[in-house]
């Protein structure tokens, strides 16, 4: 299938949406670090990098958080517009959701929001607290989410599972072995360790350890599952034209994006080893004008290996069969011949619920400002695939971005 | 709030040993999971078939640990994806075939449903499938 699906806004346009900030704080378990205070950290630092001050936003993008109701109540409703003090100036405040593949989708928000002047500058926030919510809890809250419980939960089905099954799918089709599904979690892990925002920053981790691990769901060791954490991130996004008003030199452009809504519940997938990502690298693709081979970096999610591997399968990184080997060959590693959730992805960074995604795409961003700590920056970073994922895997979304230059 | 009707049914088919299949009248195209309208020619003349029983076990897992509330006296236990021959799937709960020990079973094995004792439908309203040979 071949479609000519093209966005309305090109390189060099007045109204292309270009990011210009982002804002970040460490991820991992921090009891003592409040919702709001996670919220409004990231908030000014992001303003802080764009080179802006609260008064010069006009509209949020709240992304949710799952560890309490009554603080994605104060979300919804508008807190953090009076915590930053524009209330009266703001126009508008407001929530996206779609669980892991939230930041993919409030991205496509802002940027309509942009492009068509509904907005002029868009901050976008997002703070999770799940390393210091009550575990069973969690587990039981996450038991319920994405599956449809008058079919599904008398199994007693959960995310683990759920990854388990995807895991054992794609080990059948790609003959996969353990120890190349567990050296996904190692390259994770060494990109990590050059992260001081995430949380195994100083924990070295090897297959051998992942192999030795208990066996939570088999196929899947519980050193492959991801960790509960706390954080929060935040990004700016604007317009060219007004980015150089403001003198800002360079820009990150959305060249396309593409993505597919596979399913609801896994158990209507129609192939568990291959999901949304064909359909969505073709639309983001045809969308860009660029393809795999031009990209500089992926940051691809990742709550479990094989659903990363999977993904670069579809995203054509890695050829039909290959995405765990590609990993274990270390061409996703610090060095390597495509550097792969630089920040450590959600299995090394920490997985901060619909976070995780946004804390990736911010890492993308980061990387394509040449803004990355310089042990992990990837040098001459031009052009980054972002890659999501929510719910039981329901669904593929990939956007591709760009390093443009504004002005003269 | 009450328990929708096509659910009821549903579990009622279980607990009488079939597994139901929602068929539409109009297109005559089965359904899984029971739809309020069908998704194919989004009519609401909706009945049920019973299934063969027959199917291919797309991929499964055994939980050993972290069940949701309420499960934890299962555990181990293990859950799969059946691909039926009527072009419709399900998640099931999956038949050891010695004391907690699935081993025998692999992606694309054939499977079969299992009736299962009323009293443990009415606690645990899902198919059972186990291992063909």
């Amino acid at each position: 299938m071949t479609e000519n699906w093209q966005l309305h806004v090109d390189a060099g346009q007045e109204n292309d949406p270009v990011f210009v900030g982002v804002g970040e704080i460490p991820t991992g378990k921090f009891p003592d670090r409040s919702f709001i205070e996670g919220l409004t950290s990231v908030a000014v630092m992001a303003l802080r990098d764009a080179g802006m001050v609260p008064r010069d936003i006009d509209t949020i993008l709240l992304i949710p958080c799952l560890h309490s109701g009554a603080d994605q109540a104060d979300l919804v409703f508008s807190r953090m517009v009076e915590e930053l003090g524009i209330h009266g100036s703001c126009k508008s405040s407001f929530m996206v959701h779609s669980g892991g593949s939230t930041s993919d989708n409030a991205v496509r928000a802002a940027h309509g929001l942009i492009a068509t002047g509904h907005a002029k500058n868009v901050l976008v926030l997002q703070c999770e607290r799940w390393g210091s919510a009550d575990l069973n809890e969690m587990i039981t809250m996450l038991s319920k989410n994405g599956i449809p419980g008058e079919w599904e939960l008398p199994t007693g089905i959960q995310f683990n599972a759920i990854g388990a099954m995807i895991m054992r799918r794609y080990m059948h089709a790609s003959g996969s072995t353990a120890e190349e599904l567990a050296s996904v979690c190692v390259t994770l892990r060494k990109w990590a360790n050059l992260n001081e925002n995430a949380m195994f920053y100083t924990k070295p981790l090897t297959v051998e350890q992942i192999l030795a691990s208990r066996m939570v769901a088999d196929p899947l060791h519980s050193f492959e599952c991801p960790p509960m954490a706390d954080g929060a991130c935040a990004f700016v996004m604007t317009s060219a034209g007004v980015a150089k008003k403001r003198g800002i030199s360079h820009g990150i452009r959305v060249a396309g994006s593409g993505g597919c809504v596979s399913h609801y519940c896994l158990s209507q997938e129609a192939d568990q080893a291959v999901l949304g990502w064909p359909l969505a690298a073709e639309r983001a693709w045809n969308q860009s004008g660029w393809g795999p081979k031009d990209a500089d970096i992926g940051e691809i999610y990742d709550s479990y290996a094989a659903v990363t591997a999977i993904a670069l399968e579809g995203i054509g990184i890695a050829e039909k069969g290959e995405g765990a080997r590609w990993f274990a060959a270390g061409h996703g590693d610090p060095g390597g011949k495509l550097p792969m959730n630089t920040n450590g992805g959600l299995l090394s960074a920490g997985h901060t619920g619909v976070g995780g995604g946004t804390a990736l795409l911010v890492e993308g961003i980061r990387q394509l400002l040449h803004r990355a700590p310089a042990k992990r920056q990837v040098e001459g970073c031009e052009r980054a695939i972002i890659g999501g994922t929510g719910g039981s895997y329901m669904d593929a979304q990939i956007l591709l971005l760009e390093r443009t230059k504004l002005g003269a | 709030m009450k328990t929708p009707v096509i659910v009821s049914d549903f579990r009622a088919g279980l607990a009488d040993g079939d597994l139901l299949i929602q068929n539409c009248h109009d297109c005559g195209k089965p359904n899984m999971w029971p739809r309020y309208a069908c998704p194919h020619c989004q009519s609401d003349n909706l009945g049920w078939v019973k299934s063969s029983g027959k199917g291919i076990l797309h991929s499964f897992c055994v939980l050993r640990q972290g069940a949701p509330e309420g499960f934890e006296g299962d555990l181990p236990y293990a859950i799969g994806v059946v691909k039926l021959p009527e072009g419709v799937q399900l998640l099931v709960r999956l038949e050891a075939t010695g004391e907690n020990d699935w081993s025998a079973y692999g992606c694309d094995d054939e499977v079969e449903f299992v009736a299962v004792d009323p009293g443990e439908i009415e606690r645990r309203p899902c198919a059972t499938f186990r291992r063909v040979g």
